[in-house]
Parts: C-alpha cells; structure tokens; sequence
C-alpha cells in the first residue's frame, strides 16, 4: 500500500498557517485517490489548538513535535525533528506537502536533499496518476508506476505548463504557494479516534549553530490583497513607476478594493511584492479584476484566472490576456483608466441623486 | 580583526528577459532566439561576496562557480572583472537534464575538488535567492544539507565577527535577525545593494586574461568537466534527477469568449464595458 499523504504544518505564534489547512484540504483528495491516510506534521510550542484545527481540516493521523526551541522556526531545529522522525518509518510518506513560504523553501529543499528525493517548487495544481518510463541510460528506472504524485507548474521553457513527478522514491515532494488551493470546510467538533503521535526530540549540538536574535512581524503581512473584492492591477503598460498613481485612483472608485501588480513591475520596483499577483505571487479570486497593461503571461494568469469577471486593458489587441479575460478593451491605459474613473464618478452621482429621491 | 575567509559565489546564466529577443508574450522563452545573462538574483550574491571578502582578512579569497556549457564563461569573466580572485565552471554533456537534486550534487562536487584544490572548505557560499528561469530557490539549500553548513535565506543584510555570520533575513510578514556558525552558505534576496559598477582595473584585467596562455587562463577561469571532480555520473543529468517532466502542454484559449471592445473612442469603450459587466455596479463605491 502506497504511503501517507504528510502535509509539514506551518505555524506562527503557535497558530496554524492558512497554507497548512489548504495543503490539508487538496491532500486529502490525493489521499483518497491512493487509499491512504492524510497525515499532519504539527511543529512548535504549545500547540494544542493548532493540533485541533489541523484535525478539523482533514488530518487523520497527527505527529506533534512540541517543545520551547521550537516555538519558532528554526532550520536545523525543524529539520531535526522531521528527519528523525521519517527515517524511523519503515514505509515513508508517498507525498510531502509544504507551503511555498519562505519557511517552506527554507526547509523543504533540506529534506529533499537529505532522503535524496524529488521536489517540485511552486506547484499549482496536485494530482495522482499512473506513468510509464519506457527508455534511459539507467535501466533501474524503468517501469509501470501506478500511483505518482503529478505536480504541475508554469514553465519557463517553449511549452506553458510542466507536470513533473518522480516516482522513483518516496516520499514525493511539493512546494504550493498561498491560495493557490481553496481551504476546506472545517469541521465544527473534532471528530474521535484521531491518533496523535508525540514524536521523539533529539536535538544535537550541531542544531544549535544558528540562533535567533530578533523577529519583527510588520506591515508586509498585513497587506492582504487576497481578500478584496475589486482588484485593480497594472503591468508593465502603465510605463512608468507614476502610471501606478492611476490604478490607485481607480480603485478608489470601488468598494473593498486594492490595487495589485504583474512581477515585471516589482521587480522593477513600481510596487511591492506583497501586491504581486500570479505564480510566484498571491493568488486571488476577487469578484472583479481589472488589468491595466497587463500582457496576460501563464505566470499571472495562474494567479487570477479565478476571478469572477475579469476585464483587460491592453492596446495589443492579440495580448494573450484577452485570451481568458471576460471583457476586452483595446487602447491606451492612459486613455482608458481616466476615462473609466470619469464614468465612475459619473455613476456615483447619479447613484447619489436616486439616493436622495428615495 | 576577522579572520582570512575563503568565500564562494554560485552563478548561473540564464536567457536574457531584458530584451524581447526570444521572449514570446504569452511569457515563454525561445532559448534558441534568447541572449544570455547573469541570473539577475546572482548580481546581488555577487556584491556580498565581494562585501564579505572586504570584512575578512587580507588573505581573504572570493571564487566564482558555475555549471553549464561553455559560453557560461562569460559571466566567470563578468566576477573577474568586479573582483573575483579565481573561478572554476564545470561543464559536461552528462549534466543536461538535471534537476535541482542533481544539479546541487554536481556543484558540491564542484566545490569539494575546489576545498581540496585550494587547501581549505569554504567559510561562505552565496547564492542567488534563486534563478529567473528555473525559480525554485532550492539547489542552495540542498547544498547546505549535503555540506552540513548551516544556511541564511532570503538575506537583506549580513555583517561578519568571529566565527559568526549576523544576518538580516526575510520571514513570512516580517524579518529576523540571525546569527549562523561559519561555514554558512546564505542566499541573497534582490533587496541587497546592488552590484556595483565593475572598476576598470578588473575590466583591464579581464582583458588581459582573455589575451593570455592557455595555462594562464586557466589559472583564472579553470574549466572541470565530471570526471575531473570524481562526479558519479549515474547523479547527474537525467540519471541523477529524481524528477522528470513527463508531460507539457500549451494552453491556448480557455473560453475565447472575451468580449471585445475596440476601435472607438475611449468614452464609448468604456462605456460599452460598464454595459456589459453589471456587476461592477455592486461594488461603485458611493
Ligand atoms: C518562474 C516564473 C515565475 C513568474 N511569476 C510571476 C508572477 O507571479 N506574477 C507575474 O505577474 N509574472 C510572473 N512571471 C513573469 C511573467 O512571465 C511575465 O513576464 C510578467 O507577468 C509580465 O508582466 P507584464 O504583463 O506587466 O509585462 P509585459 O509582458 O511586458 O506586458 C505589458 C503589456 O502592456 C501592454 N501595453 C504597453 N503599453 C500599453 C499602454 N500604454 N496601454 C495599454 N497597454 C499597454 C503591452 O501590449 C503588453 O501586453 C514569472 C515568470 C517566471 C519565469
């Protein structure tokens, strides 16, 4: 039988990252599919609340890795405790799950190089399904695998979309970013009979050669684009760092609503990366995304394409935005956008007077 | 004073996304049409490598070090002229193929024959946060794992005493403070400073080299394939990866029912999409 579908938890102030509990609701679709159960590696400090909402989001089997030096992430304390703990197993997790974060690909390429294995970063889309290597100088890796771990992602390369699975060793590793999943519903009442295993801590000498001497959790958190409900987000058209002023301007004109940015323009330097949208950004699902100058690359699409509806301004009639959006206006951001906040303005007038008539 | 550091930087080159050369709208590459470059990222492990080599003694040492075919000699050039003191690529047809796993196998050979070759391990090794055509962020952490080092990502800012790495790191909503033994292998964000200009005296320099001997050239830009680092060819290349793309797919139209509006004035447009989408009503802000 296959092994656990292991999902690595990831936790601040001894709360349950969102990232964890989508890994746990997608998880458990592989779980089903290989007939195996959907396990929780569950690391920190007082973690009990986080134990019960790990449960309440699909784990079936917990292991829980409690202890003072581990209230924070700390690369070679975590690492310790995973390590140890897997190799113990006589069969290894088919899969391991973890977030995209920066904690997650501080520790997940470490245990993958550790067990040897594969790891698949910035996955968006999860699945399990049978492959067949048929030729390769290495005759040991030919063979009928039933049940692998297919993990896609956007490529850089000539064709737009990779799926890439390593069959040969478990456990079979991804990287997913935030929200790229939908978390699941959670259970109301934990459910009985979930086994929780407290695994053994044996931290060495050798953990201790990094230390921490400060956190600071600031602003950049708290910028969360993920949940307005208008988005409007400017690329690489907008021409310059200013053209960001327009998008501002415009979102103004809605409700609960944010502006976002292609990664041409962070790294750039026009806006920030907590505003980023796509791949190796934020994913979002606003119920409308308005893209100003925005060429529609997979990278980004991947991060907003399940928007409700999604309008594109772009003056190349042929940019692949207008491949996937919903409305379609070709021209000159600056034309557009003055001409949409003009329109707005307009509505909300006379908005205003029904208000008033009423 | 700190004490003599032997610091490595691992580079890569990667296509060119600067120019529109090679570079198809939907966001794909044309590697055939592409120009090349330094790995954007690996500028600013350049500069703390050059940073770090000034807090260390004065015997300190910086090395470059890549892996790729052989017009990745370029950007070996490139360290020599900011500075770099000696670089090593290592460069086989048995590489093609690898994924990150075996790629960090093949580099930690790379700097295991460059230990012994230069008569100590290094102090630090700085890596690129990651790269612009792969973006995983992985192989610098998989080396760590292999070396045993101890391993700072995402850094902003690092200072060095003793035998302390101190550094300034990113963390999901804030960052930290870190201090990390030597040897450390860091992985440098693009916040860093920049990669300063090149002086001329390294672009003389470079040219020089270029000019010289064989063997002279060697000195500076020494070329290693496989068999010269005791590489295991069976973890290399297609071999080595634990990993293997089994399938792409271009995805072309979804719906291809976008609602176009085009070929009038602005105000009509505008217009004519505010028609359209009613649900934008909802959300006017009053
Ligand atoms: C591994 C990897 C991960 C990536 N992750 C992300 C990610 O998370 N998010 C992301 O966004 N990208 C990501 N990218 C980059 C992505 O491939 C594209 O390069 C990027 O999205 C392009 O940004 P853009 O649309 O702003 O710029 P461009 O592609 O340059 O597009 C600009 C568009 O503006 C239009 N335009 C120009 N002037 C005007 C004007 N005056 N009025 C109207 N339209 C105008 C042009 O016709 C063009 O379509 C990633 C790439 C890689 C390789």
């Amino acid at each position: 039988m296959a092994g656990e579908v292991l999902v690595v938890a990831e936790q601040v102030n001894s709360q349950v990252a969102n990232v964890t509990l989508e890994l746990l609701g997608e998880g458990k679709k592989l779980a089903r599919k290989l007939g195996s159960p959907l396990s929780c590696f569950v690391i920190g400090h007082n973690m009990e609340a986080a134990v019960d909402a790990v449960i309440r989001a699909g784990a079936e089997k917990v292991y829980l890795a409690d202890h003072p030096e581990l209230a924070e992430y700390k690369t070679l304390h975590y690492r310790r405790v995973i390590l140890d703990e897997l190799s113990s197993w006589a069969t290894p997790p088919h899969t391991l799950l973890m977030g995209s974060t920066t904690t997650g690909r501080d520790l997940a390429p470490r245990v993958a190089a550790f067990f040897e294995t594969g790891l698949t970063a910035d996955t968006i889309e999860l699945d399990i399904g049978p492959y067949e290597h048929t030729s390769g100088i290495d005759q040991t890796k030919i063979g009928y695998f039933p049940e692998c771990l297919y993990a896609s992602r956007p490529s850089f390369g000539e064709s737009l979309k990779a799926r890439i699975l390593g069959p040969w060793k478990d456990p079979q590793m991804a990287t997913i970013r935030p929200g790229v999943f939908a978390k699941p519903e959670m259970l109301t009442e934990k459910p009985e009979g979930v086994e929780i295993k407290k695994v053994a801590i044996n931290f060495q000498p050798s953990d201790y050669r990094i230390t921490i001497k400060e956190t600071l959790r600031e602003l950049e958190g708290k910028i969360d684009i993920t949940a307005a409900d208008v988005i409007v987000a400017g690329g690489y058209g907008l021409g310059s760092a200013d053209g960001v002023n327009l998008l501002k301007d415009l979102a103004a004109c809605f409700e609960n609503s944010v502006v976002g940015a292609s990664r041409k323009i962070v790294d750039l330097g026009w806006m920030t990366y907590p505003y980023q949208v796509g791949q190796t950004g934020k994913t979002v699902r606003p119920k409308i995304y308005i893209a100003c100058g925005i060429s529609g690359a997979l990278q980004h699409r991947v991060g907003m394409q399940k928007s409700e509806l999604i309008i594109a301004i772009n003056r190349d009639p042929d940019a692949p935005i207008f491949s996937f959006a919903d409305q379609g206006i070709v021209g000159d951001v600056y034309h557009v956008i003055p001409e949409m906040i003009k329109q707005l303005q307009e509505k909300n007038t006379s908005k205003l007077a029904e208000l008033k008539v009423k | 004073m700190n004490k003599d550091l032997d610091i490595y930087v691992l580079i890569k080159q990667v296509p060119d996304t600067r120019s529109k050369a090679g570079v198809n709208p939907d966001g794909t590459i044309d590697r055939a049409k592409a120009g090349k470059m330094l790995n954007p990222f690996d500028a600013f492990a350049l500069q703390a490598g050059l940073n770090a080599k000034k807090m260390g003694g004065p015997n300190s040492r910086l090395f470059a070090v890549t892996m790729g075919p052989p017009p990745a000699i370029d950007i070996l050039y490139q360290t020599l002229e900011h500075g770099a003191d000696a670089t090593c690529i290592l460069s086989d047809r048995r590489l093609a193929a690898s994924d990150t796993l075996a790629t960090a196998y093949a580099l930690c050979r790379t700097l295991e024959y460059l230990f012994k070759k230069n008569g100590r391990k290094a102090d630090l090794i700085f890596c690129g946060l990651q790269t612009t055509d792969g973006d995983t962020a992985q192989v610098g952490p998989e080396i760590s794992e292999r070396l045993d080092f101890t391993q700072v990502t995402y850094c902003e800012d690092f200072s060095i005493s003793d035998n302390l790495l101190h550094a300034k790191k990113i963390i999901e909503g804030g960052t930290q403070l870190v201090s990390a033994e030597l040897p450390a292998l860091v992985t440098i964000a693009n916040s860093y400073t920049k990669l300063k200009f090149k002086s001329l005296r390294g672009a003389q320099f470079v040219q020089d080299v270029k000019r010289a001997s064989k063997e002279e050239q060697a000195k500076y830009v020494e070329i290693i394939d496989l068999d010269k680092c005791e590489a295991d060819e069976m973890r290399c290349g297609l071999n080595g990866s634990p990993t293997i793309v089994s399938k792409t797919w271009k995805i072309g139209v979804v719906g291809g029912n976008c609602k176009m509006h085009q070929g009038k004035a602005a105000s009509e447009l505008v217009s004519e999409v505010f028609k359209d989408a009613v649900m934008l009503k909802e959300f006017v802000k009053i």
